[in-house]
């Protein structure tokens, strides 16, 4: 097996606020090797995206990293100090936010925003600088670059937004990119044109990416390999064909169950309830109050993520003697 | 608004310097004198002019002044955290309640004595701006514990951002609308403030500046009411015209409104 690119082991990221310590992040592990695409998915408070702000040590306060272990390209990242993580940050790993409206600085123009974190990463005349910010704008497929780089963001439609927010994103070329629900504020056709560029450029740059959502739709497009996540833990990990075909968790099934298809007779299933309180999580396994499948065992003992075959692994106490259905691909 | 400050900015270049000694009597308005002439030969048209001159340095550089404290002390009071937005916190409280004209005047007094003359105007300015920062500081440290939570600053420190160029470069100019409108209304407080300690006699003797006019004009103005009138309605005039700019700034650069 190749060495992983990311490597994220048993962390803890926990959020100390007033009414208590939320344990966001709760013993999560994730892998991402070279030129890979992963999905995270989940519900919102799921731990998605604070898995991957703690991937670049950019939680937000209160929250804190307490326990686990990142290791990029081999290295410890929670060892590093402040400044080292700095320059990991934009060459080595990136991030593309949700909403693009607010992830772009409203004072400045598409120019300086893609400038600015070229220059603060590579030595560059502004010349130089201004030229590959354009360079940028065509390798995301922007139309009428040169007009575009002296526009401000609000002159500009949430797709366009998007694509500068990628272009940002790639500016110094990272080796990893997190999509966090890139394309969850967009228009559904605008949506299907931003993930065939993010899977073009994918290739392109030759990088690793996380796709965080919770669109079984996505994951299903995109991705090659899924961890699925619930109130900060993980539920399941598997190749993504494998995830849809046979899924063996109670949760990954009722995601499934919740996606709308054309060929779907029956109605569409909810996942009953609410994602659980994270500051007093649930004993046992902490998607019990809403399995359907739940058992004595579950309310009592926290489920170990055990090992199906190869690829593919699962926490629950049952999957051994439930029948869960999946999807036909 | 440019209406509004038009007629004192016009008459700069006629400004004139050398006051007209014409004799000892003061003298109504005329159409030599539009304002008439003090008591002892001076001719108020020009000496307001002067005074303008005196009052916009004032007013604009104590806010400017202002401005550069309290956004630099507010800022960083409102971005980082623990003890220094605590010590930030407090120092401006205390800035924000002392009783500010009383040491105005109490530091004009003192200090007036101590510097060169010709810097008297300079020194009312850095006594002005050291007593006047706080509630630009306020402000800023509102708006800065605002801005810091939104994304495009965390987007920016996913790409590698320190916390000073966040600070600066990307939290700082996003709140700078309400500086500028607070500037604006600062401007017209300070001359305020500088009339009152020139009228009180707490200013600098040696410049002209409206307050000083009226001091001068206050003992005869039962008789010569133009030596008070005039600079009183130059300040009534300056100071409403930058209330109105400041609220036609805030208008303008509200992007509720905006948007």
């Amino acid at each position: 097996m190749t060495k992983a690119l990311l490597e994220i082991s048993g962390l803890r990221t926990y959020f100390f606020t007033e009414a208590g310590v939320v344990k966001a992040v709760n013993d999560v592990s994730v892998e991402v090797n070279d030129g890979q695409t992963i999905g995270l998915v989940g519900e919102s408070g799921s731990g998605k995206t604070v898995t991957a702000l703690s991937a670049l040590r950019i939680v937000p306060r209160p929250g804190r990293i307490v326990d686990g272990s990142i290791r990029f390209e081999g290295e410890e990242l929670l060892t590093k100090s402040e400044s080292e993580m700095r320059k990991l940050r934009g060459p080595k790993m990136a991030v593309v936010f949700q909403d693009p409206t607010t992830s772009l600085n409203p004072v400045y123009t598409v120019e300086k925003q893609l400038t600015d974190i070229i220059s603060l990463h590579r030595e560059m005349s502004k010349e130089e600088a201004s030229k590959s910010a354009l360079r940028l704008l065509e390798r995301v497929r922007i139309s009428e670059p040169e007009r575009r780089l002296k526009a401000y963001p609000h002159e500009l439609s949430g797709g366009m937004k998007q694509r500068i927010a990628i272009a940002r994103a790639l500016s110094c070329e990272p080796k990893l990119l997190f999509a966090d629900e890139p394309t969850t504020n967009l228009d559904v056709t605008i949506q299907a044109q931003v993930l065939e560029l993010l899977k073009q450029l994918q290739k392109e740059f030759g990088m690793a990416m996380v796709m965080i959502t919770h669109d079984m739709g996505i994951i299903a497009d995109m991705t090659e390999r899924v961890t699925v996540l619930y109130a900060g833990k993980v539920m399941e990990v598997a190749d993504t064909k494998t995830l849809f075909t046979a899924p063996k968790h109670p949760y990954t099934e009722a995601l499934l169950k919740a996606v709308p298809s054309v060929a779907q007779t029956r109605a569409l299933e909810v996942i009953p309830g609410n994602i659980p309180n994270l500051i007093e999580p649930p004993s046992g396994c902490v998607f019990h109050p809403r399995c359907k499948y739940a058992k004595g065992i579950c309310m009592k003992e926290v489920p170990r993520l055990e090992k199906v075959d190869e690829r593919h692994y699962v926490a629950c106490h049952l999957w051994r003697e439930l029948k869960l259905e999946g999807k036909a691909s | 608004m440019v209406a509004i400050l038009g007629p004192y900015i016009a008459p700069y270049p006629q400004r004139s310097y050398q006051p007209l000694y014409e004799g000892d009597a003061a003298e109504g308005p005329s159409w030599k004198h539009p304002f008439g002439v003090e008591e002892s030969g001076i001719d108020v048209f020009s000496e307001v002019i002067h005074g303008t001159r005196n009052d916009m340095y004032v007013g604009l550089a104590a806010a400017f002044l202002t401005a550069l404290l309290g956004v630099a002390i507010g800022a960083i009071g409102g971005y980082f955290r623990g003890l220094v937005s605590d010590l930030v916190l407090g120092v401006t409280q205390v800035f924000f309640v002392i009783p500010t004209l009383l040491l105005i005047l109490l530091f004009a007094r003192i200090f007036l004595g101590l510097v060169f003359k010709g810097f008297g105007l300079t020194l009312i300015v850095l006594i002005l701006s050291f007593f006047g920062w706080s509630s630009v500081a306020f402000i800023v440290r509102g708006e800065t514990l605002r801005v810091k939570e939104m994304e495009f600053v965390e987007a920016a420190r996913s790409l590698g951002a320190g916390s000073w160029r966040l600070l600066f470069r990307h939290v700082v100019p996003n709140i700078l609308s309400p500086v500028i409108v607070i500037t604006t209304l600062n401007i017209a407080g300070f001359i305020l403030t500088e009339v009152i300690v020139s009228f009180l006699g707490f200013g600098d003797a040696n410049t002209t500046t409206w307050g000083l006019l009226l001091n001068e004009g206050f003992i005869f103005v039962r008789t010569e009411w133009w030596v008070s009138l005039f600079p009183g309605l130059a300040v009534v005039v300056c100071v409403l015209g930058f209330n109105l700019m400041g609220d036609g700034l805030s208008d303008a650069l509200n992007p509720r409104l905006r948007e």
